[in-house]
């Protein structure tokens, strides 16, 4: 559930120095539209996007179609001109919840992922969390999570739906995942409800048990692929 | 020792959940039991409780509200807007009461008959939005104590601190746009904790831009994540805000041993919580603060917790 657990790693970063159009091949060549802009000590102080080197560059070169001659004359433009500086960025340990939630705030693409002593140490884009997301529904409304673990044979769900119906509980989403322990599977119940702790001890009374929240993590949900 | 109020009523007892609701009057009836065990009773100025006036509670909810609210109780339904709301036949007049007695705490403590208050009610108050009942809460007591504040005694800087383990989303919404009241709430992550807000990006709006502050914890955390935050995040937040009354929504439920949230908070980790609260107010406030029951659900907890928690206050 993590931004850690999501993020891309590998980022390729620039430095505010470098040539605006070396940032632009890079893009190109890597098929990305954000570079991070770094210092010696790898923290973060700006961001460049593709949007930014259009707004820089004329149609024919931010189209990357110019001859060399042309380029030449932009060469000198480096990328801390038309970088944003001090970017909205996102901590590893924040939430998807939260990147999903922050993107629509920002209007932006992509956050580069800073730790607390703002090293960069991943990015995260719109693409990722929509990835992250196919699987996951519905945070609008107030309600709690729970996780209930069980074992995988036929029946289980219904038995935590029923406990949940007993408690005239209604559900904003069930999602049911793969648990890194064999024959176990993961039942996420998003109740829509403050009041869990006689689901919880009904739960348990039947011999299930409720996960720690922070032993859910995205990897252990099924691959998209 | 300072002059420390202390709000029960057994009339609080009286709005009746059902049999399996884990806001019970039980809790309140520990919190007592627990203050009168260690001694303290004796030390502690009762404050009595009375119907609010009508004005102050729509100086927060609608007036639409209120009637539904009355309706729907009287007629002897047993929830309101959702499932989580349990009441009785009693319940509206109870939450009146509550509001009433916690306006009186205010009263005493601008009038100097008090240095600081705790007030133990039922029903809690922090999740009710202006025109909506949610998670066992009708009224929002503190916020109708933050405008009763407002308006009879012209204090033009109010902070609220909400250590509840759940986002208090009535009370962040009502002032979200008040830059005259400063929100500070930390609690259990919204993305596994009802009610799903109270995201570190919710800073309030319009004029109030700023006066709200979120710091959702993740499950697990203890003492030493919370002690963090406070000295690094909150107490630094009110410094340049200095607010002339602080109003404290207490939860007890980030205990360790309370099983409606998954936070490791200890006893001695909420202690530490109440005096730095209480440092801030002797350091802003003239030592002006109202603690305000919200949630906390450990039977067994709540007298340790509660005793505690007064004693803190007797002792600023």
């Amino acid at each position: 559930m993590f931004v850690s657990r999501s993020m891309n790693e590998k980022v390729i970063t620039v430095a505010k120095e470098t040539a605006l159009l070396e940032a632009q091949d890079l893009m190109n060549e890597h098929n990305i539209r954000h570079l991070p802009v770094v210092d010696a000590d790898n923290c973060l102080v700006g961001i460049v996007t593709d949007r930014d080197i259009r707004s820089a560059l004329p149609h024919n070169l931010a189209k990357g179609k110019a001859d060399p001659q042309e380029r030449k004359k932009y060469a000198h433009i480096k990328v801390e001109e038309y970088m944003t500086a001090k970017p909205a960025t996102i901590s590893p340990e924040h939430t998807l919840q939260d990147a999903l939630l922050m993107f629509q705030k920002k209007q932006v693409g992509a956050f580069p992922v800073v730790d607390r002593d703002n090293r960069l140490k991943g990015i995260i884009s719109v693409r990722d969390l929509l990835r992250a997301f196919v699987n996951v529904l519905g945070i609008g409304e107030p309600g709690t999570l729970l996780c209930v673990l069980v074992e995988e044979k036929v029946g289980q769900l219904k038995r935590i739906v029923d406990v949940i119906t007993e408690e005239k509980i209604s559900c904003g989403s069930v999602l049911v995942a793969r648990y890194f322990e064999k024959n176990k599977r993961a039942v996420f119940t998003y109740l829509l409800t403050n009041n869990v702790m006689r689901v919880k001890q009904k739960l348990r009374d039947l011999g299930f048990e409720i996960l720690d929240p922070m032993q859910w993590y995205m990897d252990q949900l099924p691959k998209a692929e | 020792m300072k002059r420390t109020g202390f709000l029960y009523d057994q009339r609080y007892l009286l709005h009746d959940t059902g049999p399996y609701h884990p806001e019970r009057a039980e809790r309140l009836q520990a919190i007592y039991q627990g203050i009168e065990e260690a001694g303290l009773l004796p030390r502690l100025v009762r404050i009595n409780a009375r119907p609010a006036e009508m004005k102050w509670v729509e100086a927060v909810h609608a007036e639409t509200y209120i009637r539904r609210f009355e309706e729907v109780c009287l007629s002897g339904h047993r929830t309101l807007d959702c499932e989580d709301n349990q009441m009785c036949r009693e319940t509206y007049e109870t939450a009146f009461l509550a509001v009433g007695g916690v306006l009186e705490a205010g009263r005493m403590i601008m009038a100097g008959e008090l240095d600081n208050a705790f007030c133990a009610v039922r029903p809690p108050g922090h999740h009710a939005e202006t025109a909506e009942a949610m998670g066992f809460c009708y009224f929002n007591n503190v916020a109708i104590l933050a405008r009763y504040l407002q308006k009879e005694w012209n204090i033009k800087h109010i902070g609220i601190i909400d250590f509840d383990v759940h986002h208090g989303n009535g009370t962040q919404h009502i002032f979200e746009k008040d830059p005259s009241v400063f929100y500070y709430s930390i609690h259990q992550h919204p993305s596994f904790a009802y009610p799903g807000t109270g995201r570190e990006f919710e800073q309030g709006s319009g004029d109030g831009y700023g006066f709200t502050k979120n710091s959702p914890m993740l499950p697990g955390q203890s003492d030493e994540e919370y002690q963090r935050i406070i000295e690094q995040d909150m107490l630094p937040a009110f410094e340049p805000f200095a607010p002339e009354v602080i109003i404290v929504s207490t939860g007890f439920d980030a205990h360790k041993d309370d099983d409606m949230a998954d936070m490791r908070l200890t006893t001695e980790g909420f202690a530490w919580i109440m005096r730095e609260i209480v440092k801030l107010a002797e350091h802003h406030s003239n030592g002006r603060l109202i603690s305000v029951l919200e949630g906390g659900y450990a039977l067994d907890r709540l007298p340790e917790l509660a005793a505690d928690h007064v004693r803190i206050l007797l002792e600023a």
